[in-house]
């Protein structure tokens, strides 16, 4: 297989430079919260990941509408790589949205627009991953793994909306009423700093992860067509 | 005095960012381990469908 | 197989130009296909229906409900109990067709392929419109609430247009794979929650007479979601099929 192109392999030194940064950041820089203490510091990485989540989305359905216009299979590849990577962001900030939920507020779950959509979106991937592990031929696995990815990326924003008009009637904690529960408080410069330092690295994350993740799906794909081959 | 300065504390919740940041750390590495073993398997298939190829020659 | 060389004869007889004629032409001959083998076998129908009215008398039985507390989760019950039979309806409606290898004649006519998805829709959404025009009274009756209002008739339409619009095109996707029947649902309940939210607040604004300028906002969304997807479908339907 290719080795790694030089390319990334100053991305990977970039990145995990990003990365110890704006862990400090977080740890030492960004000043502590007033009411909620320590916890909200989560919040930092929560939104990360959530972002590096939809970015993934974003990607996965550009990915699917170049795939059924081109036909190219690397298209294919890319969509189901970001689509993996976005499952593995969003299970992480969903999970840390929950517990800073009950770190602040004393609840595992709130059904807030936005924690309700991602945990939405986890089972739109699932159900992407089904979709794809029932069909054996790779061209169709292909073409119905990029229209799903294209019909849920449409129908996630009506969904996180229909869900923020849902909500504007009912509280966002059950058995809370109070406003603050709505997960706003104010962010000083540094917090600000810190959570656009944050945004950034992750970015950058994301980008190295799909590059690595596109090129063990290019093997995986040269494994596969060489197994049909020699295995006849 | 003492009563004004406990209400203005911040909550005690480390144990939460500690959590959440186990939670953070731990998939972020357990993903790209996973990457990274993925391929060291595909590369160990794709070694040994080449000698079989060669074997077919 | 017989009624696709029907189709064919009927297409081909007007001219072969390419145009809205042709394509009306297929769509009601796909339509009437549908609702004849229906009428013949009733087999569909009948097991939506059955489903449905069981699905609504588990409610009864696992929501211990008064008076009350039922007038605020009417919307509830009847819509998934829609979604849920909607979903054996979808499922059956495009496994008929690939088991009879109908899918496979159909496209080799000379057919416009997005008749095919629009006619398979409109059928769809007929016996589902047929169900809910049943479950309706029923429920009415059951539960001594009247649910024939013209609003709530509206929402029931647009809620079941937007379901089945994307029913039918992820339930042409799910016939081509393994596991078939169950996969369908999984697809589809997470890109149909916006429809669910919307029909049943609506309807529950309708049921507890709720000013109109509340429920426009629900109405709007469904109209929304009904025009996007019914539009995606159109020019996505064509990678579907294709072979």
């Amino acid at each position: 297989m290719e080795s790694k192109p030089r390319l990334l392999k100053i991305l990977d030194i970039v990145t995990v430079l990003l990365f110890i940064s704006a862990v400090g950041m977080v740890f030492l820089y960004a000043p502590l919260e007033a009411v909620m203490g320590q916890v909200q510091r989560v919040f930092y990485f929560h939104v990360a990941n959530a972002w590096v989540g939809m970015l993934g989305f974003l990607v996965a359905a550009i990915a699917g509408v170049a795939f059924l216009r081109k036909g190219d299979r690397k298209w294919d590849i890319v969509g189901l790589a970001a689509i993996e990577i976005s499952f593995v962001f969003f299970f992480t900030a969903i999970v840390s949205g929950s517990i800073w939920a009950r770190g602040s507020w004393g609840t595992w779950w709130t059904w807030d627009p936005r924690l309700t959509t991602a945990a939405i979106v986890e089972l739109v991937y699932a159900a992407y991953f089904m979709l794809r592990q029932g069909i054996e031929d790779p061209d169709r696995r292909a073409r119905f793994g990029a229209v799903y990815a294209i019909l849920s990326f449409i129908s996630v924003p009506l969904t996180f909306i229909s869900i923020r008009i849902f909500r504007t009637i009912h509280p966002v904690i059950i058995g809370s009423g109070s406003a603050g529960a709505e997960g706003s408080f104010d962010m000083s410069p540094k917090m600000l700093q810190t959570f656009m330092f944050s945004l950034l690295t992750f970015s950058i994350i994301f980008v190295d992860l799909l590059w690595h993740r596109i090129r063990l799906g290019r093997l995986a794909d040269k494994v596969e067509n060489l197994k049909l081959k020699v295995l006849q | 005095m003492l009563t004004s300065i406990l209400q203005q504390a911040p909550a005690e919740t480390t144990r939460y960012m500690v959590a959440g940041y186990l939670v953070i750390f731990s998939v972020m590495s357990l993903y790209i381990l996973s990457l990274f073993i993925r391929r060291r398997n595909l590369e160990r298939e794709l070694q040994i469908l080449d000698e079989m190829e060669q074997n077919q020659k | 197989m017989q009624p696709i060389s029907q189709i064919e004869n009927h297409v081909r007889d007007k001219e072969p130009a390419l145009g809205v004629g042709q394509f009306m032409r297929s769509l009601t001959a796909i339509i009437w296909k549908d609702m004849a083998a229906e009428l013949r076998s009733r087999e569909l129908i009948s097991a939506m229906l059955v489903f449905a009215l069981l699905v609504i008398l588990i409610f009864n039985f696992s929501l211990e409900l008064d008076a009350q507390a039922r007038a605020t989760v009417t919307s509830g019950v009847l819509w998934v109990t829609f979604a849920f039979a909607g979903t054996l309806g979808l499922n059956r409606s495009m496994a008929m067709e690939k088991d009879r290898g109908c899918l496979d004649g159909l496209l080799l006519a000379p057919v416009d392929r997005t008749a095919i998805y629009f006619g398979k829709a409109i059928g769809n959404l007929i016996f589902m419109l047929i169900v809910e025009a049943i479950v309706l009274p029923v429920y009415s009756v059951l539960y001594s609430v009247n649910l024939l209002l013209p609003g709530l008739l509206l929402i029931i339409l647009l809620g079941s247009i937007g379901y089945v619009a994307v029913g039918t095109l992820l339930s042409s996707m799910a016939v081509q794979t393994r596991t078939r029947d169950i996969l369908l649902p999984i697809l589809l309940f997470p890109l149909v929650i916006p429809v669910l939210i919307a029909a049943v607040k609506g309807s529950t604004g309708f049921l507890q007479g709720i000013a109109l300028a509340d429920i426009l906002p629900w109405i709007n969304l469904l109209i929304v979601y009904d025009v996007i997807f019914i539009a995606v479908a159109f020019m996505v339907f064509d990678y579907i099929v294709e072979e």
